[in-house]
């Protein structure tokens, strides 16, 4: 879905994909998140780094009556303590969002996908 | 120094501690990035505490075992990205330095480069210009210098470490904008800093110590002194006539700390800490007979469990329908919430978040069907979540409050001969129906939304914007009021804050009596940072 807004000179429309590589941007750069995963589990049940390039698939935006809810797919690493990675990530995406979009956000929901062993 | 073993990593450690808990206030003043919220400097300290805490619980001097457990402790109570990055930075530390006894120069270096390197990995785009870059150029900077130089003491290592993460620390703002932007250095960064600056202090022979009576206490906790005393009293006849909770606490207080003291019909249980076991007990006898006493010193080993745990007056108390958990700073408020029927007052609010566990350990205390949370707090609504999802066997409803006010008027709205989903709707209508104002002061010259905004202004708060700015506390106070009050406005309650006086607050009351025809509700909340709460209905 779009994210939408009327000034007074006509409308401002920001498309999904947009929306989703701006959050992309933003949850790479959280502490402790290796990556987005696709909201689909693979048949295997392995969660798959997303490339840039798909990002939207690892992103839900929904609009309610108190602004946007926003699905998130990510992939931490290991040895983390994950609650506080996902706080921290909801915290930043939020303030980054509604800065940016100024458009209100409800709620920021993450799916820990995977955990990121690293050799 | 050429070696460092067990206990030499412990005591460092301990510097560091203290060094950042003194000061954690300066460092929660920078945090602008990645979210403004001003707490990374407390998020930090209690981190790096409760790593410290596992060392103690430990005993252990063996520097492996020093190294592994201080970095799992960092692990298990991390808080915020600061917190998390440290856990990481240890963890590669204690990874480096597993199955050895004492290391050298060169090994510490490799350590605090495998440090780095570990919590570089945990982040796929990793943002420069904050704790991560410090500890990476310090690290770097230094091992190479050692290898170079073949430099072999300890002391000169440090040194390099530490003044090439200042020097790191001091171009962050060049890295990441919004550092900038606020003129700040960035706090994460500034965190790690103190960190070294105390394992430094340590190393030239003069470890830091915690400052103020409030890290006293908090170190006290770690390192106590003197004798755990602890007893349950079965008041006499003439005792439980004679016996005020208040007055017992106050003459307590005069011989000792930590005092815990609970009462339960004609039963007293009390659990303080203190250098004069004999003159406590000898307070207690004045009421009655002593049930269970026991007398333990604090520096003799782990504590022994409390005898006051699974005592039989905690099982005689009745499992009530419904009970109330709430968040608030300052005595004033947190006194108000229990005068509002509030169970468990929850230490914490803005820059000081409860984590799950807080609030866990709190509905373990409420003896109730169906609990309440309010949480008072956007930041701690989340952690209030988790705490009523991970607890079985107990009904939990958390209501989303953002604010004080917005607390104190669902407690009012608590109604016990409901139902709760009666209940729920009813406090919701009241949080709804309440708007909230907060008065703060700017702790540094900063620019937020295009706003200057200059030290030591008074910023009004409505709900989450920045309404205004004064240098005045009353006038900002003043207007802030007229900003939320219309004509449908009937009652304000003004909370005086730790930093306002009664005169001050009289004034603005004054004012609200000239200027509008409502209702004022003053009290006194004695709540950290902001000067002045408002809620208006």
């Amino acid at each position: 879905m779009t994210v939408e807004k009327k000034t007074d000179y006509g409308n401002i429309t920001v498309s999904a994909d947009a929306v989703a590589s701006l959050v992309g941007g933003v949850i790479t750069e959280c502490y402790g998140v290796v990556g987005m995963a696709s909201k689909q589990v693979l048949r295997d049940g392995w969660a798959e780094l997303l490339k840039k390039e798909n990002y939207q698939k690892g992103v839900v935006v929904k609009r309610t009556d108190n602004g946007l809810t926003i699905d998130l797919y990510i992939v931490v690493s290991f040895g983390v303590k994950i609650s506080e990675v996902a706080q921290e990530a909801q915290k930043k995406v939020k303030y980054v969002l509604e800065k940016s979009l100024s458009q209100e956000i409800e709620s920021v929901n993450i799916f820990v996908q995977g955990v990121h062993v690293i050799a | 120094m050429d070696k460092i073993n067990g206990k030499i990593l412990k005591e460092m450690l301990e510097s560091g501690c203290n060094n950042l808990q003194n000061r954690q206030n300066e460092i929660n003043a920078l945090n602008v990035f990645p979210v403004p919220d001003g707490d990374t400097g407390t998020n930090m300290s209690l981190t790096y505490a409760n790593g410290i805490a596992e060392v103690h619980k430990s005993g252990s001097e063996q520097l492996s075992v020093v190294a592994k457990v201080f970095s799992r402790g960092l692990l298990m109570g991390a808080r915020g990205n600061s917190g998390v990055i440290l856990s990481q930075i240890f963890r590669g530390f204690a990874q480096s330095v597993a199955d050895t006894d004492q290391i050298d120069t060169k090994q510490f270096a490799a350590a605090m480069m495998n440090g780095a390197k570990l919590a570089y990995k945990a982040v796929m785009r990793p943002v420069e210009g904050t704790i991560l870059t410090v500890v990476r150029e310090s690290a770097e900077y230094a091992e190479i210098y050692v290898g170079s130089q073949g430099i072999n003491s300890i002391n000169d290592y440090m040194d390099l470490l530490c003044k090439e993460a200042k020097a790191s620390l001091d171009r962050t703002p060049e890295l990441l904008p919004v550092l900038k932007e606020a003129r700040v250095v960035d706090s994460g960064g500034s965190g790690l800093v103190t960190i070294l600056d105390g394992f430094r202090a340590y190393l030239m022979g003069s470890p830091i110590l915690p400052e103020s009576e409030e890290e006293r206490a908090a170190a006290a906790k770690t390192k106590a002194v003197g004798y755990c005393t602890e007893f349950i009293l079965h008041l006499s006849e003439t005792g439980s006539h004679l016996y005020k909770e208040e007055k017992m606490r106050s003459s307590l207080e005069k011989i000792g700390e930590n005092i815990t003291l609970i009462q339960d019909g004609d039963l007293v249980k009390v659990r303080m800490n203190t250098l004069m076991p004999g003159e406590v007990l000898n307070q207690g006898q004045r009421y009655g007979e002593f049930d269970d006493v026991s007398v333990s010193n604090l520096s003799a080993g782990p504590e022994k469990p409390s005898i006051l745990e699974g005592s039989p007056a905690a099982e005689k108390q009745e499992e009530k329908e419904f009970g109330i958990i709430t968040v608030a700073a300052g005595d004033g408020l947190r006194q108000l919430f229990k005068d509002y029927r509030a169970d468990v007052v929850v230490s914490g609010g803005q820059t000081m978040n409860p984590s799950t566990e807080d609030f866990v350990s709190a509905i373990a205390k409420v003896n109730a069907r169906h609990i309440f949370i309010l949480p008072n707090n956007s930041n701690i609504i989340m952690a209030a979540n988790q705490a009523a999802q991970v607890t079985e066997g107990k009904d939990i409803h958390v209501l989303p409050t953002t604010s004080i006010p917005q607390g104190l008027c669902a407690c009012i709205s608590f109604n016990p001969e409901e139902d709760t989903d009666s209940n729920l709707a009813g406090m919701q209508e009241a949080i709804d129906h309440v708007k909230t104002g907060q008065v703060t002061y700017a702790i540094k010259d900063t620019v937020v939304d295009g706003r200057e905004i200059h030290q030591g202004d008074y910023m009004g708060l409505y709900g989450k914007e920045i309404s205004l700015t004064d240098p005045d506390k009353v006038e900002a106070t003043c207007r802030l009021i007229k900003e939320m009050c219309d004509e449908d406005t009937e009652i304000i309650t003004l909370i005086q804050g730790s930093d306002a006086t009664p005169e001050e607050t009289q004034k603005v009351q004054k004012y609200i009596e000239e200027n509008f025809e409502v209702d004022v509700d003053v009290k006194d909340g004695g709540q950290p940072v902001y000067s002045f709460i408002i809620g208006v209905e």
